[in-house]
């Protein structure tokens, strides 16, 4: 697909009004972590969260830094900052993620004889297709139910860490932090200056110019 | 000498605070006493003063005297000295309308200038304020420093094109209310094109219009605009300016909730100023007169006052002045207030004409 914010780039505005020392540590931290940083998971663990994570949101192979989301995930786990609120029919957050982790490795075996991140994309997008559908073996799940965990924590904690993640706002075209600067145009399709601009079909030079002045 | 003050000092603070105690401590005497019949009472010594003070009408003076003072009062009024004087007021009371137009124009030029680029000028026609305020601005000081009593048709001509360019902007800013979903609603009116602010730039036009009028006095005429006494509907405008401003005031000083105090000032010092000087409109009086100009003085203060205000505003906001490309702009608009004081003055200015088309 072709980039929608051609030269966009959310951290050109580090330095620039837009952002403060606190909107700078708070990415600063973001960026500085490991991908391959794991506190939470176990060594067994971490490579079927990476698997998943790699499934959910894809990224390109060419970006030059790519979101690390299962270290984003691990990291959320690992402080068990959660959200304040939960589905009553799953476990606490800790509990679901161990549980589901090792239920989705059984099933991965029972089916195909290998572990979830040894299988190739299709048989991987299978199973995860079947547990989003609930189609599994409901021994190894207990009594979480596996289609409410796809939808309300694994979906849920995956896509957010990736969406925190100024990678994936350059593709968007999001902002990022609006602090202390926020937005003064405020009326439909109105820019700052200091926002991303959208390429239209054949003017992907002006856009580029544009985003080339974003600060 | 320093003695038999500081004695009578202590004497009457001691009367005083004898009397003090008296009426906490017997107020039923205290009253009986002052109620005492035997005790003149205050009116009466009051008149009974005044009648002494005031001294007696004089008799009628003979016939021949009162038509001779009559006929002096004539000949004083028609000398080539008192056509001078009043000459010299119109071109006076010209000049300060040009210069409230120049203030307002000012206010125009930089809110218009502002809220424009924030509007990214999506139409070609807001171009077009900024123009006219400019010229607006320049022809009226130019008018300020011209001490010609004459009208200039440039001048004259700039100040037709503003108040057009007032009333048609006054026409953009409804239909962009009007075309936003929700159409005439209460989130248009705050957050959509401010109908009010174009009528600044109109009122900059009339008031220099008139001003021109006014400059442009034959000798031994009185200045007319539309056909009436140029003091009194200058002052018609400059009042119902006012309101309008007052109007703008109230509708965003309620969108800011009223956060800060001073926010109500706006919205209860000029209204009081807009219907004394309409007052003085409809009922010419010496008196009313003298009222309004004072409140026109703390409204024109007021609104330098309020640029304070906003630039505090600013200051308040995330980031305050360092953040100066987010505030200045979302922020209280900083020229926005001086248009009380460009419409203070011109209803000063009209004031003063009124006054000489009375005392004739």
């Amino acid at each position: 697909m072709a980039d929608r914010y051609p030269g966009y780039d959310v951290l050109a505005k580090r330095n620039s009004p837009s952002w403060n020392d606190q909107t700078r540590a708070v990415i600063d931290r973001r960026m500085a972590l490991d991908p391959q940083h794991h506190a939470f998971f176990s060594d067994a663990e971490w490579p079927t969260m990476r698997a998943i994570c790699d499934r959910i949101v894809p990224q390109p192979p060419n970006r030059l830094h790519p979101a690390p989301v299962a270290a984003m995930v691990d990291e959320k786990l690992h402080h068990n900052s959660g959200d304040g609120y939960r589905d009553a029919r799953l476990p606490s957050m800790r509990d679901a993620w161990r549980r589901a982790l090792a239920a989705i490795d059984a099933e991965a075996t029972s089916r195909y004889g290998r572990r979830f991140h040894e299988l190739g994309a299709l048989l991987q997008d299978d199973l995860l297709k079947a547990i989003q559908s609930g189609e599994v073996d409901e021994k190894r799940w207990g009594d979480m139910p596996a289609k409410i965990f796809f939808e309300k924590r694994l979906l849920h904690d995956v896509v957010s860490a990736y969406y925190g993640h100024p990678a994936a706002w350059n593709e968007i075209g999001f902002g990022g932090p609006a602090s202390p600067r926020g937005y003064v145009r405020m009326y439909f399709d109105r820019r700052d200056p200091w926002e991303a601009a959208e390429a239209r079909p054949g003017r992907e030079d002006k856009a580029r110019a544009e985003n080339a002045r974003v600060g | 000498m320093k003695r038999p003050d500081a004695a009578l000092d202590l004497a009457a603070n001691a009367a005083l605070v004898g009397a003090a105690v008296l009426l906490v401590l017997r107020p039923r005497l205290v009253a009986r006493v002052v109620n005492s019949p035997l005790l003149p009472k205050t009116r009466d010594v009051a008149v009974a003063a005044a009648r002494a003070l005031v001294p007696a009408a004089p008799p009628p003076l003979p016939w021949h005297v009162s038509k001779a003072r009559e006929l002096s009062r004539l000949i004083a009024q028609y000398s080539p000295a008192r056509l001078a004087a009043a000459r010299e007021l119109t071109k006076k009371a010209g000049r300060r309308l040009n210069g409230s137009a120049a203030l307002l124009a000012f206010s125009v030029l930089a809110d218009s200038a502002v809220e424009h680029y924030r509007g990214s000028f999506a139409n070609r026609a807001m171009y077009t304020p900024l123009v006219t305020s400019a010229l607006t601005l320049g022809g009226s000081l130019f008018g300020m420093a011209d001490a010609r009593p004459k009208k200039h048709s440039a001048r004259d001509a700039i100040y037709a094109a503003a108040a057009a360019t007032g009333l048609g902007g006054l026409c953009f800013h409804a239909y962009n209310i009007l075309k936003r979903p929700g159409g005439l609603s209460w989130n248009n009116l705050f957050y959509a094109a401010p109908i009010g602010a174009p009528f600044a730039l109109a009122l900059a036009g009339l008031l220099g219009r008139g001003a021109e009028r006014v400059r442009d006095v034959p000798p031994r005429q009185r200045p007319t605009v539309l056909g009436m006494p140029a003091g009194r509907t200058l002052a018609a405008v400059a009042a119902a300016g006012l309101a309008g401003t007052i109007g703008e005031a109230a509708l965003l000083h309620f969108r800011g909730a009223f956060q800060n105090p001073a926010m109500v000032l706006p919205v209860t010092v000029p209204p009081v100023a807009a219907a004394l000087l309409g007052a003085a409109v409809a009922r010419p009086t010496l008196k009313a007169n003298r009222l309004a100009r004072w409140w026109l003085r703390i409204t024109a203060l007021l609104g330098l006052g309020g640029v304070g205000f906003h630039i505090f505003g600013v200051s308040r906001a995330m980031g305050g002045w360092r953040n100066w490309s987010q505030n200045l702009l979302n922020g209280p608009p900083l020229p926005a207030p001086p248009s009380f004081t460009g419409l203070a003055l011109a209803g000063l200015a009209a004031l003063s004409l009124m006054e000489d088309e009375t005392d004739g």
